[in-house]
């Protein structure tokens, strides 16, 4: 009796799933060229900065339109090991620039983040919650952590470049 | 034997609350102490107030240049670790009926119970000088001073094992902006078979992401060696770390209960007792099971997020209970918290307020007693 009732919710899921499925890959050449296409004007336009910018805290941010993309830098990832859980906040979540935003747990550790910029969260990476490995395998690109607006973009220049942040891990480090 | 245990009692016991002056607080203590470290022992035995008292360290206390070793003990209560689910991790329903409390920690790792048979110790250091295995070393250190002949060792996942297959001791910590705290638990006399019971799920068909424990045979040390208890433990502990931090310090009660000592303590501990942190926290899960009632199968699929109902279906045949009451009933448990005095109140609200004849409304608390089996 049990089993017939796992069966039927799992075959409603699946009808329920299966026009929208269809649905995305009926689009999504479409949609794919479109991004491209917006890409590629966006970019005839001075963006604002799409260079990664880092914390003390080994947080990074790139900034593209507007949105700032956060992970942690490939130096923070190494220091805390497999990373087994993402806590990460709620969209529409806002924080103050060094606002604690959550944590990753790895080897029993929690290690909290801290948010590089004042803003709002607007996005945050679901693919985390099945598969946390990846903040190791690919910190500064599918393993970013949050999307957030940027409400003081001057903060955004007190953070330091990539050569900076190398010296500053170089500092630390002896 | 007890000699031997004397003569390595080098440290001395103060009580904090009779050096410190008049209206100063431990931070006054910590700055006027100017030393490179401090042993701290807590003369409370609530698991809030000890892990209120972590937070206040871990927040208020300059670690940069400084080294703090706390240590504490808790009347029965089981600890969860920041991202795991109590529903998944242990037995709620039995620790409601035997009063004993759930916290959730700051740090990460899994769920382990504590008595007074129980040691906790928190090193807490500036990030840099966060060394789990160094402190360990304290740990096995102290042991094999009180009893030679004991085979304990410090494992790769930082738990200690006895005669190379039972754990003794787990670990857990935290890393904040500047400072960290690794803490670990000693199992010394602790009461065994209520350790086993509560810690074994009693709801079925969770589908969760949240970290899981990783359960392991445990031994007590007492069990191993008699003469071992939890007082000379922690001042073989406290002298192996003074020993091993180059320190001199005394050991000092305090008393996590002191506002006056720890000004912002109480609101730390009433946020630690919080429901919304302890079951909130409680990364989305859902429950999928099913049960009997009157010969009638039904089955249960319902999602939680931040400890609230967010999606409930039930499948009952319609014969026991019709369709569209039963679709009522689920959608009057959405926004609830999965807790059984919630549901209490809004199953009552729901009958109280639907019109229904007396069998249906019989049925609807029988769904409602299943239900809360699984909380």
């Amino acid at each position: 009796m049990a089993a017939c009732f796992m069966l039927g919710r799992v075959s409603s899921n699946l009808t329920y799933a299966l026009p929208r499925v269809l649905h995305t890959n009926v689009f999504s050449p479409a949609r794919l060229l479109a991004r491209t296409c917006f890409k590629r004007d966006l970019s005839l336009t001075p963006r604002f900065s799409s260079a990664l910018k880092y914390t003390d805290k080994h947080e990074w941010v790139r900034v593209e339109n507007g949105v700032g993309t956060v992970g942690i830098s490939n130096f923070a990832q190494e220091a805390l090991g497999d990373v087994v859980y993402c806590g990460l906040p709620d969209v529409g979540t806002k924080l103050s620039q060094s606002d604690e935003f959550g944590a990753l747990e790895s080897v029993k550790a929690a290690s909290e983040l801290y948010s590089p910029l004042t803003g709002e969260v607007t996005e945050v990476n679901h693919a985390l919650s099945d598969n946390p490995g990846l903040v190791n395998k690919s910190c500064y690109k599918d393993g970013w952590l949050i999307k957030m607006t940027v409400s003081v973009p001057e903060e955004l220049d007190a953070l330091m470049d990539e050569a900076a942040y190398e010296r500053y891990i170089k500092s630390i480090e002896e | 034997m007890i000699l031997r245990t004397l003569s390595r009692m080098s440290v001395t016991t103060r009580d904090l609350s009779r050096l410190a002056r008049h209206e100063s607080t431990l931070k006054s203590c910590f700055d006027e102490s100017g030393g490179e470290g401090l042993i701290l022992k807590s003369s409370s035995t609530d698991i809030f107030q000890n892990l209120a008292l972590e937070d206040w360290i871990h927040d208020r206390v300059d670690l940069q240049s400084r080294s703090v070793l706390f240590l504490w003990r808790n009347a029965p209560a089981v600890v969860i670790g920041r991202h795991q689910n109590p529903w998944q991790e242990c037995n709620l329903e039995l620790l409601r009926r035997t009063g004993i409390p759930v916290a959730r920690r700051r740090s990460g790792g899994g769920t382990v119970y504590h008595d007074l048979g129980n040691i906790n110790m928190t090193f807490f250091t500036s990030k840099k000088k966060y060394d789990r295995m160094r402190n360990l070393g304290v740990v096995t250190g102290a042991l094999k001073a009180l009893s030679p002949n004991l085979d304990v060792c410090a494992t790769e996942r930082f738990d200690i094992i006895l005669n190379g297959c039972y754990k003794i001791s787990g670990t857990a910590a935290r890393l904040g902006r500047k400072t960290a705290y690794h803490h670990c638990t000693l199992l010394c006399s602790a009461d065994r078979s209520i350790l086993s019971s509560v810690l074994k799920s009693s709801c079925t068909g969770i589908k969760s992401n949240a970290t899981p424990s990783v359960p392991s045979p445990v031994t007590n040390l007492s069990d191993h060696d008699p003469s071992l208890n939890p007082s000379s433990l922690m001042d073989a502990i406290a002298s192996c770390y003074n020993k091993e931090f180059d320190l001199d310090c005394p050991v000092l009660t305090v008393d996590p209960g002191s506002e006056v000592m720890m000004p912002g303590i109480h609101k730390m501990t009433s946020d630690l007792k919080n429901w919304d942190w302890v079951y909130g926290k409680t990364p989305k899960f859902s429950v999928c099971t099913s049960f009997m009632v009157d010969n009638t199968n039904v089955g249960l699929e319902i999602e939680i997020k931040n400890g609230v109902v967010e999606s409930c279906i039930m499948d009952v045949h319609h014969d026991w209970l019709p369709a569209d009451f039963v679709k009522e009933f689920c959608s009057s448990l959405i926004g609830i918290r999965f807790c059984p005095n919630e549901f209490a109140v809004a199953v009552a609200a729901f009958i109280r307020t639907t019109s229904s004849s007396p069998q249906h409304t019989q049925n609807t608390l029988r769904l409602y007693e299943n239900i809360v089996s699984v909380m």
